[in-house]
């Protein structure tokens, strides 16, 4: 069933990030970066750094942007040099968004109850 | 302080971590990605700790023992080609131990009964294995004709020459060493009838460098050089075999349902080597009061059962792996 408004399509977004494991959490962070368009794996280093303070090491990069591209979720680009740039494909975008809205309700509930325990203390 | 070499061919050298598959689709950029960070950060311990555990997991994965990147035929193969390579490693010291119970046996009989009961489960689980590795050549070896003849000459060429040297080299030599075979030379197994002597002492010979005698390398200055020189050269001769064998199973195409039977195969392989484990365990803890000693465990018989543990949770692992990857498939059609 949808919630939120949202399709089945992207719940299987969603479950499509839950199957990467212990790579949903670089996955999530690679997503994100490349919906502000496409970049390859230095640029991609360099703004989840900047907007999520994690640096990813080559290897663990690598291994999420495999995953992710075996999923569809992503989908490599044209490259005149060996900097090869990666998108988001539809199936990514939907996946995102299905796991940013289960974040926000995880986020949403924990500070709810923090507010609620400040006003018990 | 010396200055670290230049970013580009410590990226090189990193790369070469990942195996050859990894690198023909991954390989340039993954270099371009790691110039600009050795750029930024000559000197990243964790970077390089990193590349190395990524590079290891892209072996095992390349090797169907971990990950999920190719698709399911693809891993079954490597799960198959793996099995076998975990297979043929634990029957290498399950053999050599067999071999050398066999030559007790044909002295006489363990005194203790369950001491013969044991050596009867490791026999019996030897000829379970070999009728399974027969019913899996079979199509095995239709499938690399067919491709060696078809359009998969160069593909499979190297890999199934390797598998014929390695294979020769061991059955000629074992066939010349055999008749050194301690046993009664030759005689068959009177009171059993399970195994002639003829396999006992051809399986003798192809696993005598697994021998205690390495680490008294006095006492290995006494044996003949040929055979010193042998010992050394079956151990190479099993891994190029088995490499060879593990990379053309990895390039045959196998159809849906070849692939089936080999994995159901490979499942009851994996069954006969815990009985075979079985065996092998009760013999190494039951005592036989025999007075000749002819089947008084040694450390390197429990050193050889500890390996055929270890060797065996992998293979259990990867059939698991196999059935799991059956029943997607099944379930998907």
């Amino acid at each position: 069933m949808a919630r939120d408004g949202h399709g089945d399509d992207e719940r299987q977004g969603g479950d499509a990030l839950t199957t990467l494991g212990r790579y949903a959490g670089p996955a999530t962070l690679l997503l994100a970066s490349l919906a502000g368009g496409p970049k390859h794996g230095y640029a991609l280093t360099k703004d989840i750094e900047g907007f999520a303070g994690v640096r990813l090491s080559p290897g663990t990069l690598y291994e999420a942007l495999g995953r992710l591209e075996r999923q569809g979720l992503i989908e490599p680009l044209a490259s005149e040099d060996r900097r090869r740039p990666y998108r988001l494909t539809a199936a990514g975008a939907a996946a995102l968004r299905a796991q940013l809205d289960d974040q926000r309700r995880v986020a949403e509930v924990g500070l709810k109850r923090l507010a609620g325990a400040g006003q018990l203390a | 302080m010396s200055r670290p070499p230049r970013p580009d061919r410590r990226a090189a050298r990193l790369v070469r971590w990942y195996p050859r598959s990894w690198r023909a689709r991954y390989g340039e950029e993954f270099v371009a990605l790691l110039v600009d960070d050795i750029s930024e950060r000559p000197r990243a311990p964790r970077r390089t700790l990193d590349v190395m555990r990524g590079g290891l997991f892209a072996r095992l994965t390349a090797g169907g023992l971990a990950g999920d990147l190719r698709g399911p035929a693809d891993q079954l193969r490597s799960s198959l080609a793996a099995i076998g390579c975990f297979i043929a490693a634990f029957l290498v010291f399950g053999v050599s131990l067999w071999s050398q119970l066999t030559i007790g046996w044909q002295w006489s009989a363990p005194s203790a009964p369950l001491v013969e009961v044991a050596l009867e489960i490791m026999s019996a689980a030897l000829l379970a294995l070999i009728g399974l590795a027969l019913l899996a050549a079979v199509p095995a070896i239709l499938a690399a004709c067919r491709g060696l003849l078809g359009g998969q000459r160069r593909e499979l060429a190297a890999p199934a020459l390797l598998f014929l040297v390695g294979a020769t080299v061991l059955v000629v030599g074992s066939a010349h060493f055999a008749p050194g075979w301690p046993g009664t030379g030759g005689r068959p197994w009177a009171d059993k009838g399970l195994v002639p002597a003829g396999p006992a002492s051809f399986a003798w010979a192809a696993t005598l460098s697994v021998t205690a005698y390495w680490a008294h390398p006095d006492r290995l200055g006494g044996f003949p050089a040929i055979e010193v020189a042998w010992m050394a050269l079956a151990p190479l001769a099993m891994l190029v075999a088995a490499t060879g064998g593990a990379l053309t199973v990895r390039r045959l195409r196998l159809s849906p349902r070849v692939l089936r039977y080999e994995a159901r195969l490979a499942s009851l392989a994996a069954l006969a080597l815990l009985e075979f484990l079985c065996g092998a365990t009760s013999w190494t803890l039951w005592r036989d009061p025999s007075p000749r000693h002819l089947f008084a465990p040694g450390v390197i018989d429990a050193l050889d059962v500890s390996v055929m543990a270890v060797l065996l949770m992998p293979a259990l692992h990867l059939t698991r792996r196999a059935r799991r990857l059956l029943a997607s498939d099944r379930a998907r059609a």
